[in-house]
């Protein structure tokens, strides 16, 4: 189609209306990915860099460090995103009944950790479950153990410290998305479904959770993509110990960047397989929740 | 088929009242409307029927059964919802078999249920469809499928058809006394449309403020309102009220420029200066009347088959008069509008009918 000059002057300054956005976005986002990527196939330590190929790809499978990253990282997420997901829809039902009472209070109880400082929460959590905190105090006033647990020092129990604080952060979090979505059907559902004789359990399976499927598919992609990127709470809680019994792939990165002799490109490798991680499963989780006909 | 036995029944929110104690037999196989205003309560107690509200007093039977404290899957009944309340997620077959899945009912059976209750429906093509990809009169059809592949003694319905268009609504209604003789089932009907009462009801209940004014046939009610409220809320257009007052024997009308008519005989002679409200049917007015209004139209409104005058005298109420066929009438003519005072209803000031 011929243009008009009216139509490539407003052309003109749509475009210049964007830029300063565009440049923006371009300085601080497209070119900092870009130059990740490139920066993934070069050697070397500090500024000292050169091409290096595929060197990178097979350092990855025989670094035995980001192996044990990967699987801890792989283990969180594997318990801690079902977990969490199961509870956070429990509660939301729950939360959602016209029969239970104080419903605001226990909605602010169980969505205030989402509000609290990554480091303030992940601090606490230390104090708590320090050999003599707060949980082993009780646990031994309870009589369930003898001289405590050592939580930190222990390659099993620092996991399970690790997933239970951030299923304590971010439960409330993606309750709230449910919640949200079960105000907004329609009350008659489930009456008719009581008039059916649907039992419980089935009107939770076999109505609200197909109903909730594209809130459940969002939390849970956005959820993944959390625990992928998991850095403050291991870091402040258990700094990726004992023995690297709890350490991330984005602690990874942090270390091979910041505390040991910088290694660039390395740590960009590094950050790409998190963004391979993050592919892959969102499109696994797309296509088990997809519209079968 | 069941019928049902209301007997005393009542609600109380919170310590507020809102049915206050209604009691009512319902014939097996009877089709009866719930009227009234709304917030009078009609759902409430369809609910209350239906097991999805408690009972806060008195009892409720069905058939020879009480069941206060009976689980709403256990009364034998089925609600058709103004919502539709269908499932979304699943098809138009899964939305009508999924009662019978957990009634443990085997795969034939329900293959043959839903399709049997495609057929009544003309569902059969649209089988596979979700809810979403239906127009509204469809979704109240599978809404209606869904309630009968369970075979219920009673069929609740609550505004089943608030939610379609004029045309719809009325082929909705035709469906549904279609089905209420196919099926021969107990069929309770909430309505807020006293067209939608008269002409499906065998019977009709008459409802304000939780308490039944009346019940009765729909001509029972027309012919033979018990109060003023009934026989303005029965009868479409609604029935003029015209205040007057008791003088000499006389009903001499209010704003009529002292106008009287004569007093039809009472039980009880009402003493002089009494005040009383005439009822005069819109259709009733007629041209061989004995008694005449004089009034001056205002608004006409011809709807082909019929023409509304809606007239008055001086700053007096405005009253609806049917024409008879008569379309010449235009606004700011004058009109006698004559009627029998033998047609003619009374009622005194607390509403209720003394002639
Ligand atoms: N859950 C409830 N809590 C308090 N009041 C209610 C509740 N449900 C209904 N009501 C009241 O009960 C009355 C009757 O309501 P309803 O049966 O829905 O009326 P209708 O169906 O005739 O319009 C209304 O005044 C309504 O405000
Ligand atoms: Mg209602």
């Amino acid at each position: 189609m011929a243009q008009t000059r009216l139509g490539r002057n407003e052309n003109i300054s749509g475009w210049a209306f964007i830029a300063p956005a565009m440049v923006l976005l371009g300085i601080f986002m497209i070119w900092p990915i870009l130059w990740s990527l490139w920066m993934s196939f070069q050697t070397g330590r500090g500024m000292n860099m050169s091409f290096g190929g595929l060197s990178n790809i097979i350092r990855l499978t025989e670094d035995p460090i980001f192996v044990k990253a990967l699987g801890n990282t792989l283990t969180f997420l594997a318990i801690q995103v079902p977990i969490m997901i199961m509870m956070a829809l429990i509660f939301a039902v729950m939360l959602n009944s016209p029969r239970l009472r104080f419903r605001g209070l226990f909605r602010t109880a169980i969505f205030l950790p989402a509000v609290t400082s990554l480091v303030a929460y992940s601090i606490l959590f230390k104090s708590l479950f320090s050999t003599d905190g707060f949980v082993n105090a009780s646990l031994i006033a309870l009589g369930l153990s003898e001289r405590g647990v050592n939580w930190m020092g222990d390659p099993f129990y620092a996991k399970i410290v690790i997933i239970t604080a951030i299923t304590w952060r971010w439960t409330g979090y993606n309750m709230i998305f449910y919640l949200a979505a079960l105000q907004n059907i329609d009350k008659s559902i489930y009456e008719a479904a009581r008039i059916d004789g649907i039992p419980a359990h089935a009107q939770f399976f076999k109505i609200t959770v197909p109903m909730l499927k594209p809130v459940i598919l969002f939390t849970t992609i956005m959820s993944t993509i959390g625990t992928l990127q998991l850095f403050d709470e291991v870091q402040n809680i258990t700094l990726g110990g004992p023995a690297n019994a709890t350490l991330t792939l984005s602690q990874y990165i942090y270390n091979l960047t910041f505390r040991f002799m910088p290694s660039f490109g390395y740590a960009a490798t590094v950050s790409y397989v998190i963004v391979v991680l993050v592919a892959i499963l969102s499109f696994v989780q797309f296509y088990v929740a997809r519209d079968r006909k | 088929m069941s019928g049902l036995k209301l007997k005393g029944l009542r609600k109380a929110y919170g310590g507020f009242e809102v049915i206050r104690g209604v009691d009512l037999e319902i014939e097996p196989k009877e089709f009866v409307v719930f009227v009234g205003p709304s917030g009078c309560g009609k759902s409430t107690i369809l609910r209350m029927i239906a097991g999805l509200e408690d009972i806060s007093g008195g009892e409720l039977f069905i058939g020879d059964r009480m069941v206060n404290d009976v689980d709403a899957s256990k009364r034998g009944i089925a609600m058709v919802f103004q919502s539709y309340a269908l499932y979304p997620h699943m098809t138009v077959e899964e939305n009508m078999g999924f009662a019978l899945k957990y009634a443990g009912e085997s795969k034939e059976t329900i293959k043959r249920q839903v399709a049997e209750a495609a057929r009544i429906l003309g569902l059969e093509a649209l089988l596979s469809r979700r809810p979403k990809d239906l127009s509204g009169g469809q979704r109240q059809r599978v809404a209606i499928g869904r309630a009968i592949v369970r075979h219920p003694e009673v069929f609740l319905f609550d505004e089943p058809l608030s939610n379609l268009d004029a045309e719809l609504r009325l082929q909705m209604r035709i469906e549904i006394a279609r089905l209420h003789k196919e099926l021969g089932t107990t069929i309770i009907y909430v309505t807020h449309d006293q067209v939608e009462a008269m002409t499906l009801a065998d019977k009709i209940v008459v409802l304000r403020d939780g308490r039944i004014e009346q019940v009765g046939s729909p001509l029972d009610l027309y012919d033979n309102p018990k109060n003023q409220f009934v026989a303005g809320f029965i009868g479409s257009p609604k029935m003029n009220f015209l205040p007057a007052k008791i003088q000499g024997g006389r009903l001499s009308l209010v704003g009529y420029a002292g106008q009287s008519l004569p007093l039809p005989p009472l039980e009880t002679a009402p003493l002089d200066g009494t005040e009383v409200m005439i009822g005069i049917r819109p259709e009733h007015f007629t041209k061989d009347g004995q008694a005449a209004l004089e009034l001056t139209v205002e608004i006409v409104e011809n709807l082909g088959n019929e023409t509304y005058a809606y007239a008055r005298q001086g700053h007096a109420e405005m009253l609806t008069i049917a024409m008879q066929g008569d379309r010449s009438t235009r606004p700011g003519s004058a009109v006698s509008a004559r009627f029998d005072p033998q047609k003619m209803f009374l009622f005194d000031m607390k509403g209720e009918r003394i002639f």
